[in-house]
């Protein structure tokens, strides 16, 4: 009885990787099929030029701001339909007087001071702080360490001539990325999972995910939403789900890119990864349900949307599945377990990373005419099995925050050293 | 006591994680796609560029000569004088 139930629930595991594998399958072959060059009646509506607001939340950025908002003057979007609003959230250091440097000498640039009691709350707390300064028709967010193309407001308005588009997203590639191996790993995350994953879910109709920063909303829609939920450490996943279940959709553009800065450490790394974690585990808890009975939804969108919510649990079952072998290797499995536990094996090196399969990373270097990152793509190893303990705190400590009913999010920061300022091409 | 079959396969294993590994061993110790990737810059639209001839690129000028020729030139009486 105790080997059939294991078997049984491993049964199960080894079903919900392969389902992952063959939706990870299907994005890569997607992404090569259609690499998302632009249409001709993209550039119809290239000419489309909205107000525009651009939100950077900044606490403690220094060493970042300065190459954001030295970005924001270079611009090709019209500066008389441009407002840029800095919100130094209680900085203990010189972000908000060079916020406020910038702001004298370009009216376009406003800041947003918040004192220490109102501020260090969260991003989402302190972008919903400014919204009632945001004159733009188009609500963008950049953060402190990020540097956009010039031309990146244009390429991403232009999607908001189609009505039923709620939100766009830009991409993001990684501007350390020569810094050290953990630059390196990231940035073959971010090629997979933005250059494949983003860009296939876009093609294929299904929920390409805002991530909170190079992505714009309409600022009706986004009013109409009530803003960003503070309570939610993932604000960007739980925006995105709100968005589609508004009846809106989210698209994609490959084509607007913006260098960011990595982690440049394995606790930063953690860290990070342990809010994406656990702020998506949140939104899982809480969108689920809604996304299964959604009438705006199709039922692809529905199965994509149930898939990308439940992602960072599936570490977690990875682990379960391994402690379900021990057992089952002592007890002596059936003839059918050894071929499940391979398949397990193989497929579940296929869904783990930032949404970023291995072979997802591959096929996005390819793609982007990487000559040798991708030969880097078999350390994503340490990268997976670092993920399992991450995912696997994060579920648990959320599961003790809901038994206790404490709602306090504790907000960890990634810090950011402007190390990638040497690598800016002008 | 582990035994041939035992031994064997944990070396196959090992090798198999080595070759696995090595791509990237390789591109560690000396890095030839360290990136970052070069963001796509918009190509501004503008008059089509018209190719002027330079004249001083397609006559290329003998200095000795130039030298001669004005040494030529300065032992000439001066006939507007």
């Amino acid at each position: 009885m105790l080997i059939e139930t294991l078997e049984a629930l491993f049964l199960v595991l080894a079903a919900l990787t392969v389902v992952y594998m063959t939706r990870h399958f299907i994005f890569t072959l997607t992404a090569l099929k259609s690499p998302g060059t632009r249409s001709e009646a993209d550039d119809e509506k290239s000419s489309y030029r909205p107000t525009v607001s651009v939100l950077i939340p900044a606490c403690d950025e220094g060493h970042v701001i300065g190459r954001v908002l030295r970005r924001m003057t270079e611009l090709t979007y019209p500066k008389e339909k441009l407002q840029v609003i800095v919100i130094d959230d209680a900085s203990r250091d010189d972000t908000g007087k060079t916020g406020d440097q910038f702001s004298k000498r370009y009216p376009f640039i406003e800041v947003v001071h918040r004192t220490w009691k109102e501020g260090r709350k969260g991003k989402a707390a302190a972008l919903n702080a400014v919204l009632q300064y945001v004159k733009g028709e188009i609500v963008f967010c950049f953060d402190a360490d990020y540097y956009p193309q010039r031309s990146i407001l244009e390429k991403l308005v232009r999607h908001f001539t189609n009505p039923s588009v709620g939100a766009v997203q830009g991409r993001v590639i990684v501007l350390n990325e020569p810094k050290n191996l953990v630059t390196r790993l990231v940035s073959l995350e971010r090629i997979g999972g933005y250059r494949v994953d983003q860009q296939a879910r876009d093609s294929l109709g299904l929920i390409p995910q805002f991530g909170g920063t190079v992505g714009g909303v309409r600022r009706c829609l986004l009013e109409h939403l009530g803003g960003w939920d503070g309570s939610i450490l993932a604000e960007d996943t739980d925006l995105t789900f709100r968005i589609y279940l508004a009846g809106y959709r989210i698209r994609y553009d490959n084509d607007a890119e913006c260098y960011e800065e990595a982690v440049e450490n394995w606790r930063a790394y953690w860290r990070q990864r342990y809010r994406w974690s656990r702020g998506h585990m949140q939104c899982a808890f809480k969108h689920a349900p809604k996304v299964l009975t959604s009438r705006h939804l199709t039922l692809k969108q529905k199965i994509d949307g149930l898939l990308l919510l439940n992602i960072y649990f599936m570490p977690v079952l990875t682990l379960l599945s391994w402690i379900v072998c021990i057992p089952l290797f002592f007890l002596g499995p059936s003839q059918g377990f050894v071929i499940l536990w391979a398949a397990v094996s193989v497929s579940v090196y296929s869904f783990v990373g930032n949404f970023a399969p291995f072979f997802e990373v591959g096929v996005g270097a390819y793609l982007d005419g990487r000559k040798r990152a991708h030969w880097l793509v078999s350390l994503l190893i340490f990268t997976f099995i670092y993920n399992i303990p991450i995912c696997t705190k994060a579920f648990v400590d959320l599961l003790i925050s809901k038994a206790l009913r404490t709602r306090e999010v504790v907000w960890h920061k990634t810090t950011h050293f402007g190390d990638g300022n040497s690598y800016i091409m002008n | 006591m582990l035994d041939l079959t035992s031994l064997m396969m944990v070396f196959g294993a090992l090798f198999f994680i080595l070759i696995m590994l090595l791509p990237a061993l390789f591109e560690l110790k000396k890095p030839k796609d360290a990136g970052p990737r070069r963001i796509m810059e918009e190509i501004v639209a503008g008059p089509p560029r018209i190719e002027i001839t330079s004249i001083e690129k397609d006559v290329e000028i003998n200095q000795d000569l130039l030298r001669k020729v004005s040494a030529v030139i300065s032992v000439l009486p001066n006939l507007e004088a």
